[in-house]
């Protein structure tokens, strides 16, 4: 049996029409676990993260969280849960200041605006952000609006992180920051993390353990060395001439 | 003894059903082609035209207008209201909808608020709100009879010429290169720039289209109906309700919607004539919410 | 306790040129009764307060909830209908009416509210245009209602202040006190939770929704809100002009210019609804009723449509929208 398991997802079928998006997908995670979450376009990750956090009703299987049975529950009540997302397109809030756009976070553990700005300005502090308070999330460069949209998730105090490409458009040297921002905050509030990625530096460093999904399905799982290794794994990204070529 | 009876008010109540429902088929007509119009702009650049009632108002004081003081028949007047309207929509979409379209939603839905305002207090500045109607043409307070029953000529040909223009538009739409040009443009508009199309070109077509055959359908009812400053309020509900119940961006949709509205409004202005417009708001607001798709959109 | 009154009372986080502009605002209104004595100009103030104050309520689910509702007439008429029916039925007192029709418009609109918010964008507006219509439709036909007639309510006295009868001086004052209340309420609001939660709703719907806001639980209370607002003000219709029917208190051209004010001043501001009302009211009242003598009509509201389509095109955050981004770009 597993030590502390946080997050299971079972047999999950997601359909949308006629194309299945999930088939069969069965993970699971332990708390403080770093998972990275990767495969080619189209593979069905972002689709596996809305039916987790609630965006998408999954066709069949279950998804147990802290071992309830959370599947189909919405958007919000999985957040309350203590499950927090960040998107792939910038989902600021464009008429509220960073400050607020934190507040916001905080909002959903207080109903006291003056302790929802201190746990604001806490964070904002860990994610750097302190200086820019008061300015509008569309005046700063996209690094620094990613960096909002985390502290926002993280105001959620949540359990569960997942990061749905937060390094993509990001510089080598901001995708450092990035994973030193994550490893820092993991490590202060005891996160679990489950992230999907297309810039492979990135998701290869900082991750335990690595699944990888393909055309809907999970095809590998394991230590990043060997998983990049694998000829499934590099037949999916690559095509079949360079996996045979291994 | 009681058997004649029974058959003669049979009898009238089944002449009843036919003549509400010939009745609803020429109004549900009218109100597709009507909405022919909007659904048109909505499908191709996924704005909703609040002014399009006014649109049609100003083809209806067209018709007014040339029948009074050209002494020309209202009839013969309908190409006039097409090109104005044709006109009024290009206009409209050049000065005011291609700037709208950047920003936010809500700025385009009160964009064409104000258009709707504007065209209304206009009519209303020039011609005063008194009630006009037409009162000579060769179409105008003369009846037909199919059987039994009694139709407003003016009525007939309007639904006549609905529907065959409906079908022009339909064959314009998916037959001809221009037809597959709009289309293109609805489907996906920076698609279609890439494909060398347009869509500043397309956009303004299709409001011009749009205003050309509501000005006709203003020109039509003209022939029938009150004419007023304020009476676009009256038909742009029918038409989002047409259009909503057909699923906005089908044009075949418009068309069945159109009738079944049609004998809605015929049928239950029949037996509540002071609500006979709820069951066309409530019709829009089930449609909406029970199936927003409508029944042929996506 | 202290901290909600000084949310209610501080505009700590607005600049001080603001709050010298609006305390000027204040002193004006209040002095008003007292300089000027012409009947017409006591008028328009007074339409021009309640056109604020029908903006303030407005300004919740329109401005900071971004929902375009074209329906708050109906909610005005909720509240008109249950102060003019139970004075003129059963004598009853005014505030003792108020409450039912907040009541009632609040209830009607939960019980609505849930089936339109599957709705966005134009598709909610016309939905909250056609359940107004149909209303209005319904209180023209009812007997019950005094339909088209509408009601009339016979007072002898004045003053009177169970029935809030006076003199034009305390009407200004009645109508400043219902915007003030609703002017501080709404200074509260914008920083409550609700508040906070509501502009995230209207910035972002899935983002707010993954920080564990009920999106349409967030949209329906606060819609609920706007609508106990709008029957106040149409509770204060009926004792001012002692005559309500349904072309009066009811039409969709009441919903569309309520909406527009406030979209025209500045939706999401504070002081939006305030610059919108300024701006139109004394348009209709004094260009629009100095053209329609000569037997013009519509000259004001073609100007208004203007300035709307403008708006529309150039800035959409209304006329305090460019104010802002002037202050901004000194």
């Amino acid at each position: 049996m597993k030590n502390d398991m946080l997050l299971e997802v079972r047999n999950l079928v997601k359909e949308f029409g006629g194309v299945v998006a999930n088939a069969d997908i069965s993970l699971e995670l332990d708390r403080g676990e770093i998972v990275g979450l990767i495969g080619p376009n189209g593979a069905g990750k972002t689709t596996l993260f809305n039916c987790i956090a609630g965006y998408y009703r999954p066709t069949s299987g279950k998804v147990l969280f802290e071992g309830r049975d959370i599947t189909g529950w919405p958007a919000h009540r999985a957040a309350r849960a203590g499950i927090a997302r960040t998107f792939q397109s910038m989902k600021i809030m464009p008429n509220l200041t960073v400050e607020e756009n934190v507040m916001i976070g905080a909002f959903s553990r207080t109903g006291d605006r003056r302790i929802a700005r201190g746990e604001a300005q806490e964070i904002l502090e860990l994610a750097h952000l302190q200086q820019e308070a008061n300015l509008y999330p569309t005046e700063l460069p996209i690094a620094a609006q990613k960096r909002i949209e985390l502290a926002r998730a993280l105001a959620t105090k949540p359990k569960f992180l997942m990061l749905d490409e937060v390094a993509a458009g990001l510089n080598p040297l901001e995708t450092k920051e990035i994973v030193q921002t994550l490893q820092l905050i993991k490590e202060e509030r005891n996160l679990t993390l489950l992230l999907t990625e297309h810039v492979m530096e990135f998701v290869m460093t900082i991750s335990e353990r690595v699944i990888v999904m393909a055309v809907g399905r999970k095809i590998s799982e394991g230590a990043p060395e060997e998983v990049a290794r694998e000829e499934r794994v590099i037949e999916a990204y690559l095509g079949e001439r360079y996996a045979k070529g291994t | 003894m009681l058997l004649p009876f029974v058959i003669i008010t049979d009898l009238r109540k089944m002449e009843l059903a036919i003549e509400l429902i010939l009745f609803g088929i020429l109004m549900g007509l009218i109100f597709a082609f009507i909405s022919l119009g909007l659904a048109l702009i909505f499908g191709v650049m996924n704005i909703v035209n609040f002014a399009h009632g006014e649109f049609l108002m100003v083809g209806m004081y067209v018709g007014l207008l040339t029948s009074t003081y050209l002494r020309l028949d209202p009839f013969l007047s309908l190409p006039i209201a097409a090109a104005m309207g044709f006109l009024l929509g290009i206009a409209s979409y050049r000065l005011l909808i291609k700037d709208i379209l950047r920003g936010p939603m809500v700025a385009q839905l009160f964009g064409t608020f104000g258009l709707m305002l504007f065209l209304r207090y206009l009519a209303m500045f020039i011609f005063g709100p008194d009630i006009r109607t037409v009162s000579s043409g060769i179409l105008v307070g003369k009846s037909v009879s199919l059987g039994w029953v009694a139709l407003d000529l003016s009525k007939v040909v309007a639904a006549g010429l609905c529907l065959g223009l409906f079908v022009v538009v339909y064959w314009i739409i998916n037959r001809t290169k221009l037809g597959r040009a709009l289309r293109a443009t609805s489907l996906d508009a920076e698609a279609a720039r890439y494909m060398g199309i347009d869509t500043e070109k397309m956009n303004a077509l299709a409001w011009g289209i749009g205003g050309a055959t509501v000005g006709i359908a203003g020109g039509l009812l003209a022939h029938f109906y009150y004419i007023t400053p304020t009476v676009g309020m009256v038909f742009i509900l029918i038409a989002f309700a047409t259009v909503a119940l057909g699923g906005f961006g089908s044009i075949s949709g418009t068309f069945i919607a159109g009738l079944i509205i049609g004998l809605i409004q015929v049928i239950g202005g029949q037996y509540l004539s002071e609500l006979k417009f709820t069951f066309i708001y409530l019709t829009y607001f089930l449609t909406v919410v029970f199936r927003p798709r409508g029944l042929f959109g996506w | 306790m202290g901290r909600i009154l000084g949310d209610i009372f501080s505009f700590g986080d607005r600049p001080v040129s603001e709050r010298i502009g609006f305390i000027v605002f204040i002193l004006i209104i209040l002095a008003f009764p007292w300089t000027v004595k012409l009947a017409y100009a006591r008028a328009v103030m007074i339409k021009f307060l309640l056109f604020a104050l029908f903006g303030l309520g407005w300004n919740l689910i329109g401005g900071y909830g971004g929902q375009v509702d074209l329906g708050q007439a109906k909610n005005v008429g909720f509240g008109a209908y249950a102060t003019a029916l139970m004075m003129f039925h059963w004598k009853i007192p005014f505030w003792l009416t108020v409450v039912p029709g907040m009541i009632f418009a609040t209830a009607e609109s939960f019980a609505v509210a849930y089936p339109m918010f599957r709705l966005r964008g134009h598709y909610f507006a016309i939905a909250t245009l056609c359940v107004a219509l149909v209303w209005k439709e319904l209180f023209v036909f009812w007997d019950w209602t005094g339909g088209a007639r509408g009601v009339e309510i016979p007072i002898k006295s004045t003053p009177n202040f169970a029935y809030m009868q006076f003199g034009a001086v305390g009407y200004h004052y009645f109508i400043f006190g219902l915007f003030m209340a609703q002017f501080l309420f709404m200074n509260w609001f914008r920083k409550s939770k609700l508040g906070y939660e509501l502009q995230a709703v209207r910035d972002n719907e899935d983002a707010a929704a993954s920080l564990g806001i009920n999106v349409t639980a967030t949209k329906v209370k606060t819609y609920c809100i706007t609508a106990a607002l709008g029957a106040l003000g149409g509770s204060f219709i009926t004792v001012y002009y002692l005559y309500i029917d349904p072309d009066l208190v009811m039409p969709l051209d009441l919903s569309i210019l309520i909406a527009m004010t406030v979209m025209v001043g500045g939706a999401g501001s504070i002081w939006g609804p305030i610059i919108g009302a300024a701006i139109l009211i004394p348009l209709d009242m004094y260009l629009g009723a100095w053209l329609a003598g000569g037997g013009r009509y519509g000259i004001d509201f073609m100007i208004y449509a203007l300035i709307i389509m403008i708006i529309a095109a150039r800035e959409p955050k209304g006329i305090w929208g460019i104010v802002e981004r002037i202050k901004k770009s000194r």
